[in-house]
């Protein structure tokens, strides 16, 4: 019997009450000591032969018959309202099929209560037009022949110039989201800080910085009938249906969503674009299918972007390093339609320590709106909280791996429980002694190879990862076990690029006791596909992995049913392993799966599975350390990673290969944080001025060093019944601080923003 | 990008017939420049002429009379590679080591990569900037961090080319043909010209012009030289700032030098001034130093560009003190 439960489930940083359906057997853990077979190998991916062969199908590559090619045409001022629209001599160019503007397109209500083409227009890049045509010559071309009269509006880039009375508003509410900050107390922040023996405080910043996934946003779409179907590059195939059933309103199951193939998306692709619709809406005029697929320009003006930060930091502390006060007040522009990740959480949450108070203002500009990226505000709050606990380490003159294991936090700050599993503790220690910490020298600038004359000094530096990542309900699962031993495991999860299939089919592999081969993954298409969460959070494979076993097993369960009454044994004798029953008295007596279900036709067990409740009581966490040596020139200004250790805790491993994988990529995305990402903004004009790959510079191969991956692969016996965390976002959170705190060590100077680009560098260091 | 024609020219003399006195019909040969600019709309041209169908400007050649001729059509990898180049002309190879990416310098042509327009992301963008016909550089008083901190004014680009200070440095020639069945040939120095009011370019080439070859003298039995680039990041930039350094050396003793900078000034930059401090001096850590001050006298920097003079100066005093040193150990990325 389906039964519903309530349960918490954490979503980058934010808790949510959620109400679970259980459906199927919910299987005991899997403990540490669980000898498992394909479960923790580097199985290869399951679909490594078509994504490497270019058979794998993105949505880019779906080409309908009769597709034709939609462009959009966007705002060139940050702030404008269209004054007048003409797009006649675009309709009469030949090859041009159906053309949307604010005159003709349907009041569909957006964000912030705007239409979807408003002719009031809040950043540079939002959407004005569209246009399908046969080809995407020949749609550039029309967009080039609408003309439209803007009246420029006054704009805000500065969020505390936003914060003003007579600020412009982005927003007829005003410009700070909510109408107040966001605040959080625990203690008394002014007892702590008065009771504090030593403090610190200081301002540190963060850049916008870009998501560019190898593929950029698109959608093909096609109506066949009332039935829509949405070819889309979406981190939430069921987010995207039930968004656009919405928005058209249709109903649920006239929307198909299929992303079979997705090249990344870093937490921009979790909800739908404005692309999506129009190519629907251009669809639906035309009775023809519509690709819209952004080019890189296009995305990084309008999908999104990690937000920048100004963080002030008060830190408060006894002589012996305990911390008395953790003070947080940060300013976060979020753009238009935008909204702040969890800046505060690390403050929060990873010390001990009893006064803590945060303050966080999301604040409304006339720029392309902030979204989700990769542990979205963690990343910008360990930064600052991070690089603010060594400089006061040097205050106290205390090592700061020492700081931070005097305030370690041995449960949760905030609510007091039990984690589930925590094994900082251990990664702070493997880290240390992997990159060799008891020889760094403790004088910041001063390291024993750093002779005088050099201009390249060498340093190290290290930071801590928190992040949630346990995943929860809902999420469900099919198993489909074949008369010849194969299984087909439907899911309605999507595979971004992480290898989900892999992890999942390795699941379903173990609890059905079939070899990995005879697996086969569903993911990717809403159609006849249970409900599978979004891709981000971390959340993939705790929550859907678990309901695959849950599926699995229940699949299993029938199996031994059907094998007992064929093979006249008690079913407690009988168990499944690598695709043949045995008998487990005596272990010789086997019969293969494809056997025993042959002497039926066409046979198919069916199971369900469902993802259960989290623990009650219990905080569900990742967590895991970087250390960092760098060399820093300091007459050019050019700071070198030498190395990287990483050590991270996400429960057990499913396989050791992709979870490597995640470390490298997290890594590399935060080096690139650390030193060369930053989206420029002419702050005249309201433009970005480099939303491609030209100057926008994202890290090569020659700017990766060696990067030692570590994860402890404990398992965490509380968290679901795979014992399993998230490792998708954790490797980017520490990374830049890391390295910051290297550079510090290194020079003696204190960087507190990023990027630690050259110009930065050399600017910081002339200024004393 | 907007629609064009395409014609495949089956010889330079056909491609040469299909140009034009204006810009509408453009010359593409590695298209790595061209085709980025048409995307970003920044140019629309009505036709391309494609020049790798006309195959008799293919050549890389080496004699030690004639020097090195490298042909329009060769790639930064067909010379950067080259045996001779590699061992007459290290200046060059080093320049070429370090520009772009692997994969695009085996599209990219060397003709192609002196030809390249600014780097500058306004005049790469929507911005209707005085490099494009309009009213005023957005950089001057913008969001100017890799801009020009010499001979900016009214146009702030800085020269993107690393090969094109090393020619500079090595005094190397080009030669042009035009439409008209004529030809003209230059220092690579005279090709380069300050944009102005009437030429909206950073180079004297017209729009019924191609260049077809350029020519390296060999140069002297003594002669050394190296390149030395800073950049955002370890590969695949645009130089902050860069310098070629050529000299006829007498043991550490600079007969002959020239010092030219990439990256800091809308076209290659001849560091006068350093080349006078360093010129018949014995090249040691003092003079070297004093040169790198010199080279950045005059330097007139934005609000945001400053640190460009430090690069100067530091590029400048390392690259000579490896030049001078036959046996230094020298990498071209500071």
């Amino acid at each position: 019997m389906a039964k519903v439960v309530k349960t918490q489930v954490e979503f980058e940083g934010r808790m949510l009450e959620q109400a679970a359906l259980l459906q199927g057997p919910q299987p005991p853990h899997w403990p540490q000591e669980a000898s498992l077979e394909v479960v923790g190998t580097s199985a290869l991916r399951i679909d490594g032969f078509e994504r490497v062969t270019g058979r794998a199908r993105y949505s880019c590559d779906v080409h309908p018959p009769g597709m034709l090619c939609g462009r959009i045409l966007r705002s060139p001022f940050p702030h404008a309202r269209i004054v007048s629209i003409d797009a006649s001599r675009a309709e009469l160019l030949p090859g041009v099929r159906a053309l949307l503007t604010s005159t003709n397109a349907p009041a569909i209500r957006w964000k912030d209560g705007k239409l979807i083409l408003d002719s009031l227009l809040s950043f540079e890049g939002d959407e004005v037009a569209a246009v399908a045509a046969d080809d995407a010559e020949t749609a550039d071309d029309a967009l080039s022949l609408i003309n439209v009269q803007y009246e420029e509006l006054p704009f805000v880039l500065d969020p505390e110039e936003a914060l003003q009375l007579d600020a412009p508003k982005v927003h007829p509410s005003g410009n700070l989201m909510g109408g107040k900050p966001r605040v959080y107390d625990r203690g008394d922040i002014k007892r702590g800080l008065s009771e504090a023996e030593v403090t610190l405080e200081e301002s540190f910043h963060t850049q916008t910085a870009l998501h560019n996934a190898l593929e950029t946003h698109g959608s093909v779409t096609q109506w066949i009938g009332k039935e829509l179907t949405i070819w889309d590059s979406t981190q939430g195939i069921f987010a995207i249906r039930s968004e656009v059933a919405e928005i058209l309103g249709i109903p649920l199951n006239q929307v198909r969503v299929i992303a079979e193939y997705v090249g990344g998306g870093f937490g921009a692709k979790q909800e739908t674009g404005k692309y999506t619709v129009l190519a629907a809406l251009l669809s639906r005029m035309t009775g023809r299918p519509v690709q819209i697929l952004l080019s890189r320009w296009e995305e990084n003006l309008s999908t999104g972007c990690r937000h920048p930060t100004t963080q002030r930091v008060k830190l408060g502390a006894k002589r012996d390093g305990t911390l008395t006060a953790i003070d947080l007040h940060c300013v976060v522009p979020v753009g238009s339609y935008g909204y702040a990740g969890s800046v505060d959480g690390p403050a929060r949450g990873l010390y001990q320590c009893p006064n803590v108070h945060t303050g966080l203002y999301a604040v409304r500009t006339n720029e392309g709106p902030a979204r989700a990226f990769r542990a979205p505000g963690y990343a910008e709050g360990s930064f600052a909280l991070e690089c603010a606990m060594d400089l006061m380490a040097e205050k106290l003159g205390m090592d700061p791996l020492e700081l931070r294991l005097k305030n370690y936090a041995d449960k949760d700050p905030m609510t007091g429980h039990d984690y589930s599993s925590n094994k900082l503790r251990e990664a702070y220690q493997l880290a240390a002694e992997k990159i060799g910490w008891s020889s760094r020298n403790p004088r910041a600038g001063q390291t024993a190879q750093n002779a005088p004359l050099t201009t390249r000094k060498r340093g190290l530096g290290m930071a801590s990862q928190l992040w949630g990542g346990g995943g929860g309900p809902p999420a469900n699962a099919v198993v489909k076990l074949n008369p010849d031993g194969s299984a087909d495991v439907i899911t309605g999860v999507q595979d971004i690029g992480t290898g989900t299939r892999t992890g999942l089919a390795q699941v379903a592999a173990e609890a059905l006791g079939l070899p990995l081969s005879a697996i086969r993954v569903t993911a990717g298409d809403t159609r006849d596909a249970p409900f599978g969460p979004t891709s981000g959070g971390s959340q993939t494979l705790s929550s859907a992995g678990p309901a695959v076993r849950s599926a699995a097993m229940d699949a299993q369960e029938q199996l031994l049913d059907v094998a007992s009454q064929l093979t006249k044994l008690p079913r407690e004798r009988l168990e499944v392993r690598d695709g043949f029953v045995y008998d487990g008295r005596s272990p010789g007596q086997r019969k293969s799966v494809a056997e025993l279900l042959g002497a039926f036709d066409n046979l198919m067990i069916v199971g369900v599975g469902s993802r259960g409740p989290n623990p009650v009581g219990y905080s569900l966490r990742t967590f895991g350390a970087q250390f960092a040596e760098v060399e820093v020139d300091v007459e050019t200004g050019r700071v070198r990673v030498l190395k990287l250790v990483a050590v991270h805790d996400c429960g057990r491993v499913v396989n050791p290969m992709l979870v490597r994988g995640q470390l490298l990529g997290g890594i590399t995305q935060g080096i690139g944080y650390a030193l060369t990402e930053e989206r420029a903004m002419d702050r005249q004009t309201g433009r970005v001025l480099n939303p491609d790959l030209e100057e926008y510079l994202i890290p090569t191969v020659l700017d990766i060093p060696e990067i030692d991956a570590n994860v402890l692969n404990q398992v965490d016996p509380h968290t679901n019944n795979l014992g399993a965390k998230g490792i998708g976002e954790p490797p980017i959170i520490p990374t830049a601080p890391a390295i910051a705190n290297a550079v510090y060590n290194a020079t003696g100077v204190p960087f507190t923003s990023i990027p630690l680009a050259i110009h930065q560098v050399i600017r910081k260091r002339s200024v004393p | 990008m907007r629609a064009f024609e395409h014609l495949n020219a089956t010889s330079v003399e056909e491609a040469l017939a299909a140009i034009g006195e204006d810009w509408q019909t453009r010359l593409v040969a590695g298209g790595t420049d061209l085709v980025p600019l048409m995307k970003k709309d920044v140019i629309a041209p009505s036709r391309l002429v494609n020049l790798k169908t006309a195959s008799e400007l293919a050549n890389v050649d080496f004699s030690d009379e004639a020097g090195l001729t490298v042909g329009a059509l060769a790639t930064l990898d067909d010379v950067g590679r080259y045996p001779p180049v590699r061992r007459h002309y290290r200046v060059l190879a080093e320049a070429i080591s370090v520009a772009a990416s692997p994969q695009l310098r085996n599209m990219a042509t060397l003709a192609g990569n002196l030809c390249q327009t600014s780097r500058c992301w306004y005049f790469r963008n929507i911005f209707f900037c005085w490099l494009k016909g309009g009213e005023k550089c957005y950089a001057a008083d913008g969001e100017n961090r890799i801009h020009a901190i010499f001979g900016g004014g009214p146009c702030y680009s800085a020269h993107p080319s690393d090969p094109a200070p090393a020619l500079v440095a090595l005094g190397a020639e080009l030669t042009l043909y035009d439409g008209k069945g004529g030809s003209r040939s230059m220092p690579v120095e005279s090709f380069y010209a300050l944009p102005a009011d009437d030429r909206r370019r950073e180079t004297i080439l017209r729009p019924n012009e191609l260049v077809a070859r350029i020519r390296v003298a060999t140069p002297p039995q003594e002669a050394r030289g190296v390149y030395l680039k800073a950049m955002a990041r370890g590969v695949w930039a645009f130089p902050l700032a860069s310098v070629a350094v050529q000299g006829v050396w007498d043991g550490p003793m600079a007969r002959e030098i020239s010092i030219v900078l990439g990256g800091v000034a809308p076209i290659p930059w001849r560091a006068k001034q350093a080349e006078n401090v360093v010129r018949g001096q014995p090249v040691d850590g003092g003079v070297a130093r004093r040169a790198g001050e010199a080279a950045v006298a005059g330097a007139q920097p934005l609000r945001d560009n400053g640190y460009k003079m430090e690069l100067v100066r530091t590029l400048v005093e390392r690259a000579l003190v490896s030049a001078a040193a036959p046996q230094a150990r020298h990498h071209p990325v500071a």
